[in-house]
């Protein structure tokens, strides 16, 4: 074991290693990986955007929500109409589905103020359930064209950004999309961490833990929970816009739009770590790659793999995930980021600051 | 630049041509002659470059793809040698879907093996990769990517609307041959936009048009029809099509009812409300494991209202008898319609190429699916056939020779009906399938009668 | 006026389909304090299994017995295996654990089944096109009101069990204390594991009778109809299996007279919608339900 303090050479030096790793592998994927590993890069990438807003409300706060897919398609959707119909450019539509996202997410939140535990959860199944039918509805199918959905939305032409330089067919939209999958993710990273790390995130955990001790302590409960449903709606909405963007089609019967999403978007957060600001990116790169590799498996496959499914009639993929998720569940119930953190703190111990050492109290130290 | 324009009138010309050829006798492509405008400016500039003779209209073998806006027009033209490799993408499990197309994929792969077997390709060996996209047009794109990945040189029979729709964009702009997407949506049949790109299915305008036709010369020219159908987007776009040709055939609807496609109960209420109509027809277009459903609640609602015994008229997805014999009697007597031979019909199980496919299936253990396998070997069979004909063009085996013999083809395939030709003349005629054949069912021996002739002249 | 009845049988028929599944969510809500989301999926599981043991050559009526043997086993041994440890650590974990589940069991059931060609499921009742009755003009499936009866006898025997038994009186301890329920000699794990037990076999009946109204049974049967039977019991309080009934029965009927009444604005596309805006409604107004009871919240 490696005991290091908090804030000395060591302790920044590790910190340098692990971003200059992190960004390492950010442009190695790009520059160095084949186009579909690329393409299950920037898939991971949307997915784990809608874990992470799942996770301010759900890890962080406390309200369960299976209703995340409805926002995940708002923003779809408004992308899809604004590009389609009104000729937007595909990257402004980002602001649009963000803005109109927020304020059904604020909207949404109120019931929830009053409901709670699995009342909340069947509310918002409601919501994730009732999205695909009202966009299938004949008085909005002037709107969203109905069971139809819309298709050929997309950069007619890839607008040219510094560095990456002109991108053509699918190795450039590749890299486009993954670039741009990569700079929301990072947005929504920090807002979340922003939101986390602050006293309002505080006031979450507070509520979380004990709704009425938070209430009674200060926390203005009711405007935290309209405000984090809200932000939480709009961050999910902007994943949708990216779904929207790269297969250029939308559909209310999309799996991610229809209840489904929100059941793989709650798989990815609690498999990387509920209540963890990493959790999500962890858990979202897994589960592309099990459910990448585990897809293919059955009559064909050879070996233990062959004896284990070869009987199967349709692959297992989705049995395995839902394995996983029990196995996590048992041997994990703080995700994958728990159990690394578990690790690693048999290997290197971060002593922190005395506590309450601050600026003042090192000076009268250092005055001494 | 003023020879330019000459062919580009004379191109969009020709095109405004067939399209009121089509439009003449067939209200149902009227929708895609109102698009004709939106469609025109890319066709104006497709021929600029590309050195086929276009300053007449486009004799039969005269289209040919224009490669010079592909991302590696040297990669569309590079000979093939050796081995080719075909690749779709299909739902395989995770959603019902799965239930009907699952054995496309075995019949598909059982032809290919066949192919091989039997030489049809003199030196080239065919390999086949099929991925699994769960019917999630988010999956698609991943799908395709990874076969492109490894080396795949035209995909074939990707199965969905949406997700057909999620990588043509891609394929086109790469110049990848995509054949026969299994969706019936006319939007497959642009072929000025999307000119690597075509479709199989009957589309869905021209099996309304004939089930429309069939119930207006029963009922003397005007009939009221009830519609059922699924609510997606294959329900939707059908619905729009048969509307379309309604009143041509003085068929006035009289009742649109709908299910959804993950409805745990029958559709009990819909059929009520239909039989309070009482139409003389009904058009139905369930979907899947709802196809026999629909029917019990038809015999169901008869019961009810004594009197009232509408004829129906089933969509082609649901004519096979594996889903038919759900319903038991309840499915006698309804009509539907299919391009394919009835392979359970003895008359037609005799039939040398019909009984090689069945041999065959049979010794892979797979005889209890050929009903619907049979669709996944007629499209590797058409497949086959195209790339055949590209290898025996001038250009040889390449991506380019691959897509020009597709869009003038025409062939026959052995599970077709007698006479039903697969046939699609340039840009003029992107759709293969507009013969079709009406059935009647019968669930006692569960074979379909043959109902009139083999309708061809949907043809355009 | 018979199409106002029409609209009503229609309702009752499915609203007591909806119910029979949303009685097993309140036996498990009542007995271990836990929402089921794999309950919907259990009951697909068992009706395969129930259609397999028919298939081979089990009576059906034998077969349905042997699928609902089967659901007990399978919720009991959920519980115990399952259920329990992650219940200790977490409510959500629960739920999660239930996600899994729902994931599982249908996958598995596409796995074993999903290539056969689809096979037809038969009814427990009669149900040639001739089987109904017409009351007031209004045609009554005996199909559906035997499905009717059935939840009522069984929404009664529940009754009798939570209210007149020792084991109800044992099954309200453990869910409000496990602790103390513990502490007075109670067998907590007996209770909880036949909770999910009770819950499992009701399951299996009520999918054999959906798939027998469907005449066939499919991976996708339950998908819907759990989502109504939520409606149902969350609308009914969640404990009361008087509640999960009569909602149940409420949301068929309201849902076909707004699709009847309203075909323009409504239609049969939008009656799940009317049925989930209803839940949101009384939820905003009574957030625990109809019948629930309110627990109080200690700090």
């Amino acid at each position: 074991m490696w005991k290091i303090k908090e804030g000395s050479t060591q302790h920044w030096a590790l910190r340098l290693v692990g971003v200059a790793i992190i960004f390492v592998a950010v442009i190695w994927v790009p520059t160095q990986m084949s186009t579909s590993r690329i393409g299950q890069f920037s898939d991971a990438f949307v997915l784990i955007i809608a874990a992470m807003s799942l996770n301010l409300v759900l890890g962080f706060t406390g309200m369960i929500s299976i209703g995340h897919s409805a926002f995940f398609g708002l923003g779809g959707y408004t992308a899809a109409i604004l590009i389609k119909d009104h000729g937007w450019s595909p990257g402004y539509t980002f602001y649009a589905s963000a803005v109109i996202a927020f304020v059904a997410g604020c909207v949404i939140a109120l019931p929830a103020l009053r409901i709670k535990g699995i009342y909340l959860a069947l509310v918002t199944l409601a919501v994730a359930v009732l999205f695909p039918v009202l966009v299938k509805w004949k008085k909005l199918v002037w709107l969203t064209d109905g069971a139809k959905g819309i298709d050929s939305v997309r950069y007619d032409d890839l607008p040219v950004w510094p560095i990456l330089g002109e991108l053509k067919g699918r190795d450039g939209r590749a890299v486009f999309a993954y670039w741009l999958a990569f700079i929301v993710l990072v947005v929504t990273y920090l807002v979340c961490r922003g939101i986390v790390k602050s006293r309002f995130g505080r006031s979450l955990v507070a509520i979380r833990d004990n709704e009425t001790a938070a209430a009674v302590m200060g926390v203005n409960v009711t405007t935290a929970k309209v405000l984090v449903f809200g932000i939480s709606a709009s961050l999910c909405s902007l994943a949708g816009v990216l779904s929207t963007l790269r297969t250029g089609v939308i559909t209310p019967e999309g799996q991610y739009v229809t209840l489904l999403g929100s059941i793989v978007f709650l798989l990815i957060m609690v498999v990387g770590g509920a209540g963890t600001l990493w959790g999500p990116i962890v858990g979202g790169l897994v589960y592309v790659w099990l459910d990448n590799t585990t897809r293919g498996f059955g009559s064909e496959s050879d070996g233990v793999i062959g004896f284990l499914f070869g009987w199967a009639d349709q692959s297992p993929a989705t049995m395995i995930l839902g394995i996983a998720l029990i196995v996590i569940m048992f041997a994990a119930p703080f995700g994958l980021v728990g159990l690394i953190k578990k690790v690693w703190v048999k290997l290197v111990v971060v002593v922190p600051r005395p506590a309450g050492t601050s600026v003042a109290m090192t000076a009268v130290e250092v005055g001494r | 630049m003023k020879r330019i324009s000459k062919k580009a009138i004379a191109l969009t010309m020709a095109g405004a041509l067939a399209l009121a050829a089509c439009g003449g006798d067939d209200g149902g492509t009227d929708a895609p002659s109102t698009d004709a405008p939106a469609t025109e400016a890319p066709s104006t500039e497709a021929p600029t470059d590309s050195d086929a003779p276009t300053t007449e209209a486009p004799a039969p073998a005269g289209w040919t793809v224009d490669t010079s806006e592909c991302v590696d027009p040297d990669a569309a033209n590079a000979p093939i040698e050796g081995t080719i490799k075909i690749g779709s993408a299909m739902p395989l499990s995770g959603s019902t879907a799965a239930i009907a197309f699952a054995p496309v994929k075995d019949g598909y792969e059982a032809y290919i093996d066949w192919a091989n077997e039997q030489g049809i390709l003199d030196g080239v060996t065919i390999e086949v990769q099929i991925e699994d996209d769960q019917y999630n047009k988010d999956l698609t794109p991943g799908a395709v990517e990874k076969l492109l990945d490894s080396g795949v040189s035209l995909f074939s029979g990707i199965i969905g609307t949406p997700n057909n729709a999620a990588v043509r964009d891609i394929l086109n702009e790469e110049c990848y041959p995509q054949l026969f997407s299994l969706t019936g949506s006319k939007n497959f049949g642009q072929p000025e936009d999307y000119p690597w790109t075509t479709g199989i299915l009957i589309e869905y305008s021209v099996e309304s048009r004939a089930y429309a036709k069939a119930i207006s010369d029963k009922f003397g020219g005007s009939a009221n029809v009830a519609l059922f159908t699924v609510n997606n987007e294959f329900g939707q776009e059908y619905v729009e099509a048969f509307e379309a040709v309604a009143p041509d055939f003085g068929i006035s609807i009289v009742a649109e009812e709908t299910q959804e496609a993950t409805d745990g109960t029958p559709p009990v209420s819909q059929l009520n409300s239909i039989a309070s109509k009482a139409p003389d027809a009904i058009v139905a277009v369930p979907l899947g494991a709802a196809c026999a459903a629909f029917l019990t609640e038809v015999a169901n609602a008869k019961a009810a209202n004594p009197g009232w015994s509408p004829e129906i008229y089933l969509t082609a997805t649901c004519s096979s008898s594996l889903i038919l014999s759900l319903a038991g009697a309840n499915a006698t007597g309804l009509y539907t319609s299919s391009n394919l031979v009835d392979v359970l019909d003895p008359e037609s199980a005799a039939l040398p190429a019909v009984a090689e496919y069945i041999a065959y299936m049979e010794s892979l253990g797979k005889g209890d699916i050929i009903t619907t396998a049979n669709a996944g070997w007629h499209t590797a069979e058409m497949t086959v056939k195209i790339i055949k004909q590209a290898m025996e063009s001038p250009d040889g085996l390449t991506r380019a020779s691959i897509i020009n013999a597709a869009r003038n083809f025409d062939q026959t395939g052995s599970l077709a009906r007698p006479g039903v030709r697969l046939k699609s003349v340039g840009i003029e005629d992107p759709f293969y399938s507009e013969s079709l054949q009406i059935m009647q069912y019968d669930a006692e021996t569960k074979l379909f009668t043959d109902i009139g002739e083999l309708i061809t002249d949907f043809e355009g | 006026m018979d199409r106002f009845f029409q609209y009503v049988f229609d309702g009752l028929s499915f609203g007591a389909i909806y119910a029979l599944l949303a009685l097993g969510l309140v036996v498990v809500f009542r007995g271990t304090g836990h929402l089921n989301f794999a309950q919907g999926e259990m009951a697909m599981f068992c009706t395969f299994l129930t259609w397999q043991y028919n298939a081979w050559g089990a009576p059906l009526v034998v077969a349905v017995l042997l699928g609902m043997l089967t659901g007990f086993v399978l919720g009991a041994g959920t519980e115990v295996s399952l259920i329990r440890s992650v219940a200790k650590k977490s409510e959500a974990g629960v739920f999660v654990v239930s996600i899994a589940l729902f994931l599982g069991l249908n996958s598995l059931a596409g796995m074993i089944w999903g290539n056969l060609p689809p096979e037809g499921m038969a009814s427990l009742f009669p149900d040639a096109p001739t089987d109904f009755a017409r009351i007031f003009g209004a045609v009554w499936r005996y199909e559906y009101i035997g499905i009717l009866v059935v939840a009522l006898v069984l929404m009664g025997l529940l009754f009798l069990l939570f209210a007149k038994t020792k084991f109800g009186l044992a099954m309200r301890s453990v869910a409000s204390n496990p602790e103390s329920a513990r502490l007075v000699g109670i067998p907590t794990g007996v209770v909880l594991a036949s909770s999910w037990g009770i819950a499992g076999a009701m399951g299996a009946l009520a999918g054999t009778l959906v798939a027998g109204a469907n005449g066939e049974v499919h991976p996708g049967l339950m998908f819907s109809v759990f989502i109504y039977a939520s409606a149902a019991a969350t609308l009914g309080g969640f404990d009361s299996p008087g509640g999960a009934v009569i909602a149940g029965l409420s949301i068929g009927v309201g849902e076909q007279l707004a699709a009847g009444y309203a075909p323009g604005w409504i239609g049969q596309e939008l009656r799940l919608g009317v049925a989930l805006v209803i839940i949101f409604v009384v939820l905003l107004f009574k957030p625990s339900g109809l019948f629930g009871s309110v627990k109080v919240q200690r700090v």
